[in-house]
């Protein structure tokens, strides 16, 4: 267990190593400075800038020092916002992107799994065909139509929620119903089928014929070991809903760690991509880590051996 | 040796139709012709078929056909519903005027009687306190009243003037934009945007994706686990992150959008094809193969590449929706192609600046998106399990 642990976080670095290396040559690859814009800067002003950020180094010198600072934690300072760093910028959203990624999850969890279990009991009833044209819908539909959708017709229409903000409990249902839309669906799908191929096992006709009760078959036979596909699927789900949530932010204006990211694009803010998208990745990585883990120890037949290669 | 005689009775000949009926009557198909009649028998996927036909044509030949060009403006005629309530104003000379009300920004637009957009009204001066506005048609005065909504129009001696029933905009069939540009033209330039970008893409990523997992399965040993190491890396990258990045880098347009999408999404492909060959290359027939000489190249084109087409062209069906989302997305949070270009991504993005006022820009974008994303899934569904019957669920 430990040596997989060191396996999994020697590799979580040389993957994060690569990204910041990446994103680093990427945005100097971008033509023009920081400073450029349609106001010209005096030609000493411009220097005094590059030499204050360092910019007028050699390009390796500037890698180096980008990849002490983000050894400390230091994503370095905005170009676009004036003594604002990127560091603070993510502090500021962190809260807001993580606690609708959070929700969304557990929505994923509460309303997708149910959702599959009912689907598998009644198959080919209408609850099932009910649930399965939903989760295709969820599928298909992209989220950014689903948040506009649900916009207008909830928050503009019928007046039920607000159209912005996240002032009270109201506002987080939308935001968290379309970033959570695909993968419900998603879960909703794997778990049906899943669910539907453990009803087929020996053991299921086993439990049942010694005379269990069917809540007991379902749930101490049937749901335990149905459920593992999904467990696995939970990893990326959640990086998914972390990462997934830039547009959300954006249609219903949250000030998450995504408004920021796509304002930063607008703006052309190169330092705040970088440190944005690196902390995006670790924040990721972390995830999928914490999750494989999770599975380890729920499904012990699991060889670690396998696992890592 | 056993006297036996041979009675004449076993000299006869034998009833054949008994032999008949073990006969197999249906021709034996070979297996493609199995997945094509499971592929017909499968409903949704056939309509998928269709509606994707549909739309290559409507992408590939509407806009030649359109009176209108995707990037043509016309201010005047903005912001027009595809549907609209005629009213009709006859003065004492006889000459009667028909024309419609927009109720979201208080024109009137001169119609046809067969439902042509003929010209915006020009009426009296708007009376901004009373929020009304006069119009004369010959000697008939209308007044529209917009001071309670939605608004009404007025006759002469204050009795509100009745429509004639819903007619479709026959000039602009999905009306127009902002910019009073043809809806419809532009739906059809996004279809062609969306579907290249898509097309070319998955081909990108279906060489790459081929030709990597082709190799890493084949060789295997350490070539193979340096190689899939690398994927696992790039597969840990969240792969919209790298989009964005590349979008950044190499300036938004049609082009990097299809480097972007190409460059990144070929790793699914490549563990696919990987999983492939190591299964098949322990086959029988590889062995007979190289002991009859044949060279890497050889088995892997000839070999284990065609046995290997089944689950290649369902990744592909699924890799195409994706190719679309990811564009539309990049497009909708404005790293798309540049305007006046269109692709279902920006036109949905411009419907929501509109979205209290007409919502119905936002439906046309967002149905056509949404209905080719289910078209391909229900496709790539439907050959999953045309090829391998066993996965069907």
């Amino acid at each position: 267990m430990a040596t997989y642990v060191i396996q999994r976080l020697g590799l979580m670095l040389l993957t994060l190593f690569a990204i910041v290396t990446l994103t680093f040559f990427l945005m100097h690859a971008v033509p023009g400075g920081p400073f450029v814009s349609e106001r010209m800067l005096a030609p000493e002003i411009e220097a005094a800038l590059n030499a204050k950020f360092g910019l007028s180094d050699p390009i390796w010198l500037q890698y180096l020092h980008y990849l002490r600072g983000i050894a400390m934690f230091d994503l370095g300072p905005s170009f676009k916002y004036p003594g604002v760093s990127v560091n603070q910028m993510i502090a500021d959203g962190l809260p807001v992107t993580l606690r609708l990624g959070l929700l969304a999850v557990i929505c994923v969890i509460a309303l997708g799994v149910p959702m599959g279990i009912v689907a598998a009991l009644n198959r080919n009833k209408w609850p099932d065909t009910g649930v399965m044209l939903l989760a295709t819908m969820g599928v298909a539909i992209p989220s950014y139509v689903i948040a506009t959708v649900l916009l207008y017709v909830f928050a503009l229409k019928l007046g039920w929620v607000p159209t912005f903000g996240l002032d009270d409990w109201r506002g987080y249902i939308l935001p968290v119903l379309a970033l959570a839309g695909f993968w419900i669906s998603f879960v909703a799908r794997l778990s049906r089928s899943s669910l539907l191929e453990t009803f087929e096992q020996d053991y299921m006709t086993t439990a049942r014929a010694k005379g269990l009760r069917p809540g007991q078959v379902l749930f101490k036979h049937g749901l335990r070991n149905s459920l593992i596909p999904v467990v696995t699927v939970l990893g990326p789900v959640v990086a998914n809903l972390v990462t997934g949530s830039f547009v959300i932010e954006q249609i219903f204006a949250l000030p998450g760690i995504g408004r920021h990211f796509v304002l930063s694009i607008t703006n052309r803010d190169y330092t705040a991509i970088m440190g944005i998208t690196i902390f995006y990745a670790a924040l990721l990585m972390v995830m999928i880590l914490i999750v494989d883990l999770l599975y380890l120890w729920l499904d012990p037949r699991i060889k670690l051996s396998r696992q890592s290669a | 040796m056993s006297e036996e005689t041979i009675a004449p009775a076993m000299w006869e000949k034998l009833d054949r139709s008994a032999a008949e009926t073990e006969v197999i009557a249906t021709p034996s198909l070979t297996y493609w012709q199995d997945v094509r009649k499971r592929l017909w028998a499968n409903k949704p996927a056939v309509v998928s078929i269709g509606f994707i036909v549909l739309l290559i044509l409507a992408a590939i030949f509407g806009p030649i056909f359109s009176p209108f060009s995707y990037s043509d403006q016309n201010l005047k005629l903005a912001n027009l519903p595809p549907v609209f309530e005629p009213y009709r104003v006859t003065d004492s000379s006889g000459t009667s005027t028909r024309f419609f009300l927009n109720a979201s920004n208080f024109n009137l637009y001169q119609v046809s009687e067969g439902g042509q957009v003929e010209e915006i009204i020009r009426g009296e001066r708007k009376d901004m306190l009373k929020k009304r506005q006069g119009f004369k048609f010959g000697d008939q005065a209308v007044t529209l009243d917009y001071s309670s909504l939605p608004a009404k129009l007025l006759n002469a001696d204050g009795s509100v003037l009745r429509p004639e029933g819903l007619q479709w905009n026959m000039t602009y069939l999905f009306g127009t934009d902002q910019l009073g540009r043809d809806v419809l033209v532009r739906q059809m330039i996004g279809a062609r945007i969306s579907l290249t970008v898509a097309f070319v893409a998955t081909l990108v990523n279906f060489f790459i994706g081929i030709f990597y997992g082709g190799i890493a399965g084949y060789m295997g040993g350490k070539t193979d686990a340096v190689m899939m190491r690398i994927v696992e890396i790039i597969s840990t990258i969240p792969l919209t992150l790298y989009v964005i990045l590349l979008m950044v880098v190499l300036d938004s347009g049609l082009i990097s959008i299809v480097v972007a999408i190409g460059s990144v999404f070929w790793v699914d492909m490549a563990r696919m094809v990987r999983g492939q060959i190591l299964m098949l290359k322990s086959q029988d027939y590889v062995a007979a193969a190289r002991t009859m000489g044949a060279g890497t190249g050889r088995i892997l084109t000839k070999h284990l590449l065609p046995n290997s087409v089944g689950p290649i062209l369902v990744t592909l069906t699924m890799l195409i929706p994706s190719a679309i989302f990811i564009e539309s997305f990049m497009s909708f949070i404005g790293l798309g192609v540049t305007p006046p270009l269109a692709s279902w991504g920006t036109l949905t993005s411009e419907a929501v600046e509109t979205l209290r006022a007409y919502p119905h820009q936002l439906f046309f974008p967002a149905a056509a998106i949404s209905l080719t994303m289910f078209a391909f899934n229900f496709l790539g569904d439907g050959l999953r399990d045309a090829l391998d019957p066993r996965l069907r669920k």
